[in-house]
């Protein structure tokens, strides 16, 4: 299963409550714009600290948040594929 | 959506929206050093880059990054690195790395001469904000007659290109002197039209935070201050639209001396590890080295922003401050007085306004409001300027200036007691 990570080109922080990824080093998002992130985003911002798998990452998910798990696992799925594009977070490798 | 992007001005928009008028430090100017390679007459700060006393006193590397662990902590988000020269510190690159990675939104301000392509590419990867780079000429018989450096002008320029030619985020700006007025229009054009780049000028030059009057001698006159001003159809506009909002409103004078965002939303920390309001206000500091940044934002410069005024000026009703460059800082560094109105200043104000056409409403003792020889001067210099007859597009090469001296021994204005 594939395992997802932070990019170590862009670092994060929360401003006024606000979870924003900044890029850091060129070739890293849009360097003309700044990330921010709702509530369950910044959820699994703090989840992917280190290499997660997508299961690993909605199996905590479920925990925190009410709702359908195929909704959940819907959005997740968009979510780290938005990342992914955008270089935010890196693919590091498929887990056991 | 989970994730949003957002351009930077749309970002930095809607967080002044969600703080308000909350006190909170969002923005913050670093003095990296106050050396600087070139000795330019107009400077309010620079030191020769050999001072070596001025460079022992300089924070260390490992002190700044104390500092902007706590600046990130604080929630700060805009930084600008200024000088003298930033590049003058063999350190900053590192500096400036470690500020980036703690993801603030960097502005650099340098004259660009130390730049080369081991820097410039080094920006590439890890880009800031904006950089500013301050030309002070055209030609380089002008930029060298204000800088006093032999071999600037062609380190600016090659500066400029390294940065250019990479795609760096680029911005030209200049100071309107006496020795290269004449040039501020083609510098404009070179910037905006050859580079494609964003352009500003100042012409408002202050006395040296030493308390040296010395700057003022290549300073314009406030005649020639508009007359460049009204020049730039983007600049007159502005202003225009500024008195419009403002002139017809009466005006609450403040009860404090500070009015400005300073020690609301942004301060200043200089060289030597002392907070202050701005860059330029230098009566009232905090040193760092004898506490925090946070005891300094939560104590002492919240007690300099709450400090009452003393007495009345003519500025309390001014209905054309928003045109004025009045502030406590100026009045510190050329009257040694917070709340005096500086004279030049409001002679500028009261120009500007006249020669686009604005009447101005009667604010108390205000020699260029009351009915005598100066007010008109004052009109007949406003008309000089909206009908061409001062035409800085017309503006030829002064004859060579004897070179001003940056020292202290020269005139001050006597308010630097506690300049440290």
């Amino acid at each position: 299963m594939q395992l997802y990570v932070r990019s170590e080109s862009v670092v994060s922080r929360v401003i006024a409550g606000e979870t924003l990824i900044i890029p850091v080093r060129k070739g890293v998002g849009d360097l003309a714009s700044i990330y921010s992130l709702n509530e369950v985003a910044s959820a699994i911002w703090k989840i992917i600290t280190g290499p997660r798998s997508t299961d690993d990452i909605l199996h905590i998910l479920q925990e925190e948040f009410a709702g359908e798990p195929e909704q959940i696992g819907r959005d997740l799925r968009a979510f780290l594929d938005e990342m992914s594009s955008a270089g935010l977070i890196n693919e590091v490798g498929v887990s056991a | 959506m989970t994730m949003n992007a957002v351009s930077y001005g749309e970002f930095s928009l809607g967080l002044h929206q969600q703080f308000g008028d909350k006190r909170t430090p969002v923005d913050v100017s670093i003095e990296m050093t106050r050396r600087c390679p070139l000795e330019c007459q107009h400077c309010y700060n620079n030191l020769p880059m050999g001072d070596l006393g001025a460079r022992n006193r300089e924070l260390s590397r490992q002190e700044y990054e104390a500092i902007l662990d706590e600046l990130a902590e604080m929630g700060v988000i805009w930084l600008l690195f200024t000088g003298g020269e930033i590049f003058a510190r063999k350190d900053f690159l590192e500096i400036y790395t470690y500020a980036k990675q703690k993801g603030f939104l960097i502005t650099l301000f340098t004259n660009g001469i130390l730049i080369n392509e081991k820097i410039a590419d080094y920006l590439v990867e890890f880009p800031p904000f904006a950089i500013e780079i301050t030309l002070y000429g055209r030609t380089r018989e002008t930029y060298e007659a204000l800088t006093q450096v032999p071999g600037s002008f062609n380190r600016c320029m090659r500066g400029i290109r390294l940065l250019q030619e990479r795609g760096l985020p680029l911005k030209l700006k200049t100071v309107g002197t006496r020795v290269n007025c004449h040039e501020v229009i083609g510098m404009r054009e070179f910037a905006e039209h050859e580079l494609g780049v964003d352009f500003k000028y100042e012409s408002l030059i202050n006395p040296r935070i030493d308390c040296s009057q010395a700057p003022l001698e290549v300073r314009l006159s406030p005649e020639e201050v508009v007359a460049l001003d009204l020049s730039w159809p983007k600049l007159a506009s502005e202003y225009r639209l500024l008195l419009h909002q403002t002139i017809g409103k009466s005006v609450l004078p403040s009860s404090t001396v500070y009015v400005c965002g300073g020690g609301v939303k942004s301060f200043a920390i200089d060289p030597y590890g002392h907070m202050s309001i701005c860059v330029i206000s230098h009566q009232e500091t905090y040193d760092i080295r004898s506490g925090s940044v946070r005891q300094g934002w939560d104590q002492f410069l919240f007690k300099v922003r709450q400090r009452e005024r003393t007495r009345p000026t003519k500025c309390d009703t001014c209905r054309i401050q928003t045109v004025c460059s009045m502030c406590p800082a100026n009045g510190e560094l050329e009257n040694g007085d917070q709340e005096s109105p500086v004279s030049f200043l409001c002679e500028v104000a009261h120009l500007r306004a006249l020669a686009l056409g604005f009447e101005i409403p009667e604010h108390g003792d205000c020699e260029f409001c009351s009915d005598n020889e100066t007010r008109k001067d004052l009109r007949a210099s406003a008309a000089r300027i909206a009908s061409r007859e001062v035409n800085p597009e017309e503006w030829i090469a002064p004859k060579p200036l004897l070179p001003v001296l940056n020292n202290a021994a020269a005139s001050s204005c006597g308010g630097c007691g506690s300049f440290h």
